[in-house]
């Protein structure tokens, strides 16, 4: 027989396991060790992303490593700067500790100033602004090209040089700006093909031309892309043309090279700029801030270096 | 009168404990996150839809203001890292999955932690099977009917040959000399697509043989080799090349191309852009296209539904409440006449 005041134990046990349950499950109590993750954005300039497939790889390596989770924005216009911005404005209101920035507009992107760290992925040109960045150089590499064209090519050949006109990004500007300089330079002759849309035409008008054979330079790897697919499928129009180069390293760019329809490419560690970007902004934010940039070399690749481990490992990474 | 006290005090108590768990319940999400696994992003066809659906994320986003956050990952042909990108997705509170599964026998394993963290789980383009999706009332299929494809695919070469025989029999000996590129055996989309493309080419009347067939796995450099060994072991005898998908259709036209050899017919499946290049170039007969925007837009609104806990849209009927099967049309060279099937017309 329990006592009145055995019923009462009872009943203030039961009340203290009912509270105890209560508060375990809105983890008053018990709660589990947080992790820190930071939530870092990465805005690029393009409305697309096939350009950045590698990049993304390096991207989520480093995000596994470093206990962040990314996130990846495209533009809805290429290269709107302003639209940009404002995406960069949104994601630190929805709680991004960092963005990674592949800037529309250098110059303005110069002049921001972040209240959270951004890391910049710049073309070398300007000052740098943020909590790092880092410095793929496209006029070196439009250089480094060049000067394989002028090895390749026979003296009498004339380069076309394939731009979007107009519209044409800085990284495109710095790009043809390395290779006319050298072309110039040697004292050889360039020409530069209309706009983006007439890529066919520009090509198409090759097969009315008298004379040597024409070299072609184009300025982003959409433009090679194309001008690969133009070649692959109008074997009168390929037959005007000594070589293609380009730069970029997307899936269908080594495909074109591994088929000979390319003849060289520049690329960088795509790979490598995506695993730094996030490293450096995790650094940025345990208060590592980098001092320096971090400048990326550029590589020259033909059809038969794909195979070679060190370019085998760059353009074709395994997360 | 104190026991009753006690009795409301702790009544008060428990709704204030509870409060604290449920406050956020009932609030429209101005944000939702989508993780997507492909099976192989280097596949031209999936690597279409992809582009198509992140282009309709960021429509949606627009139109709707509703943030939309999308995950992407390459399970480059291997369920167990699939398997680890489904767990990663949910540790980052993904509110949906979209997965088009790597083996889709093997799908369990996604669902089961679907089920356990309560995310709904939008599958395409490669089926699981019905044991599995029946599972749970939160799994999706969209895709295309492979057998309504395979029809298609048959049925362009049987019009073909019914009003123009000589543009298919090429040699004019009364029988079709055909070779056959197969996906991978574990999709089921290539036993069917085979079975059935055959299948509707004899009924239709079209007096074929066949003369070799293989496992390109979907791969355009796969079908590319095959086709040049079948060049040189039956020279001239080959008039008709069908392929489970274009990438492989593409590569056998590389092998035609690098072997010099003119008017073998090909058909494919897909419409991809290199596909529908092919076919605006010529060198492609005809292939099957999906409709690849509304494939797209059908798997983002399904997946954005599930995220925000509302019902799958009306304007997108699901069959048994689970499967929607999207459009194809066929695709010909010359007279490219689109023809059409409906959605649901299995």
């Amino acid at each position: 027989m329990i006592g009145r005041r055995g019923k009462l134990l009872i009943a203030l046990y039961i009340v203290f396991l009912v509270i105890l349950f209560l508060m375990c499950s809105t983890d008053l109590i018990i709660r589990e060790p947080e992790k820190e993750i930071y939530q870092i954005a990465v805005i690029i300039e393009d409305a697309k992303s096939d350009n950045y497939v590698n990049f993304r790889k390096g991207m989520d390596q480093a995000a596994m490593e470093f206990n962040a989770d990314v996130h990846f924005i495209t533009l809805y216009e290429k290269r709107n700067a302003k639209q940009q911005t404002e995406l960069m404005e949104r994601e630190r209101q929805d709680g991004a500790d960092a963005l990674i920035v592949v800037p529309a507009d250098e110059e303005q992107a110069a002049g921001l100033q972040p209240v959270i760290p951004v890391i910049f992925l710049r073309s070398g040109q300007g000052e740098g602004a943020g909590a790092g960045s880092i410095i793929t150089d496209y006029k070196k590499m439009g250089e480094q090209i060049a000067h394989e064209m002028l090895k390749d090519s026979p003296a009498d050949s004339p380069v076309l040089m394939l731009g979007d006109m107009g519209k044409q990004s800085t990284v495109d500007s710095l790009f043809l700006e390395g290779a006319k300089a050298v072309y110039g330079a040697a004292g050889r002759s360039w020409q530069i093909g209309a706009g983006k849309e007439s890529v066919r035409a520009s090509l198409e008008a090759l097969t009315n031309r008298e004379g040597a054979k024409v070299v072609i330079l184009a300025g982003n790897p959409d433009i090679l892309t194309e001008a690969a697919g133009i070649l692959a499928d109008n074997p009168a129009i390929a037959d005007r043309v000594q070589g293609l180069y380009g730069r970029g390293g997307t899936l269908p760019i080594l495909n074109y090279l591994d088929r000979g329809l390319i003849t060289g490419i520049c690329v960088t560690d795509e790979y490598g700029v995506g695993y730094l970007s996030v490293r450096m902004a995790v650094q940025a934010l345990e208060g590592a801030f980098s001092q320096l940039p971090e400048v990326m070399d550029s590589y020259y690749v033909r059809k038969e270096d794909l195979r070679k481990p060190v370019y085998e490992k760059m353009l074709y990474p395994i997360e | 009168m104190p026991r009753r006290k006690f009795l409301f005090g702790l009544a008060v108590l428990c709704l204030l404990l509870a409060s604290c768990s449920g406050s956020q319940k009932g609030e429209r999400k101005t944000s939702i996150r989508i993780g997507v696994s492909l099976y192989r992003a280097d596949d031209t066809f999936i690597n279409n839809l992809r582009s198509i659906f992140e282009e309709k994320a960021k429509e949606y986003e627009r139109r709707n203001g509703i943030k939309v956050i999308l995950d992407i990952q390459d399970a480059k042909g291997s369920q167990n890292m699939q398997n680890s990108q489904v767990e990663r997705f949910i540790s980052l509170g993904c509110d949906v999955l979209c997965i088009n599964p790597v083996d889709r026998m093997d799908a369990s394993a996604i669902i089961d932690k679907a089920m356990t963290a309560g995310v709904p789980v939008v599958f395409f383009n490669r089926q699981p099977v019905e044991e599995d999706m029946n599972r749970w009332d939160q799994l999706y299929y969209i895709g295309v009917d492979a057998k309504e494809t395979a029809i298609l695919q048959g049925k362009m070469v049987v019009d073909l040959y019914k009003e123009q025989p000589a543009a298919v029999d090429l040699n004019g000996d009364g029988v079709v000399g055909y070779v056959l590129l197969e996906g991978e055996t574990s999709h089921q989309d290539s036993l069917i697509r085979t079975e059935w493309s055959i299948r509707t080419l004899k009924n239709g009347g079209v007096p074929i043989e066949k003369i070799t067939g293989g496992i390109a796995n979907w791969e355009r450099s796969q079908g590319s080799a095959l086709m040049e060994q079948w060049l040189s072991a039956y020279p001239g005898k080959i008039e008709l090349v069908v392929s489970n998908n274009d990438d492989m259709a593409l590569g056998a036209i590389d092998a035609l191309e690098r072997t010099k050899t003119d008017g073998v017919n090909v058909i494919g499946i897909d419409g991809t852009t290199s596909g529908l290049e092919a076919l605006e170039n010529g060198k492609l007969l005809g292939t099957v296209s999906a409709n690849k925007e509304l494939y797209a837009t059908v798997i983002l609104e399904m997946a954005v539904s599930c995220a925000l806990g509302e019902p799958p849209p009306e304007e997108y009927p699901l069959e048994d409440g689970t499967y929607y099967w999207t459009p194809q049309e066929i695709l010909i060279r010359e007279n490219t006449e689109a023809e059409e099937m409906p959605a649901q017309s299995r």
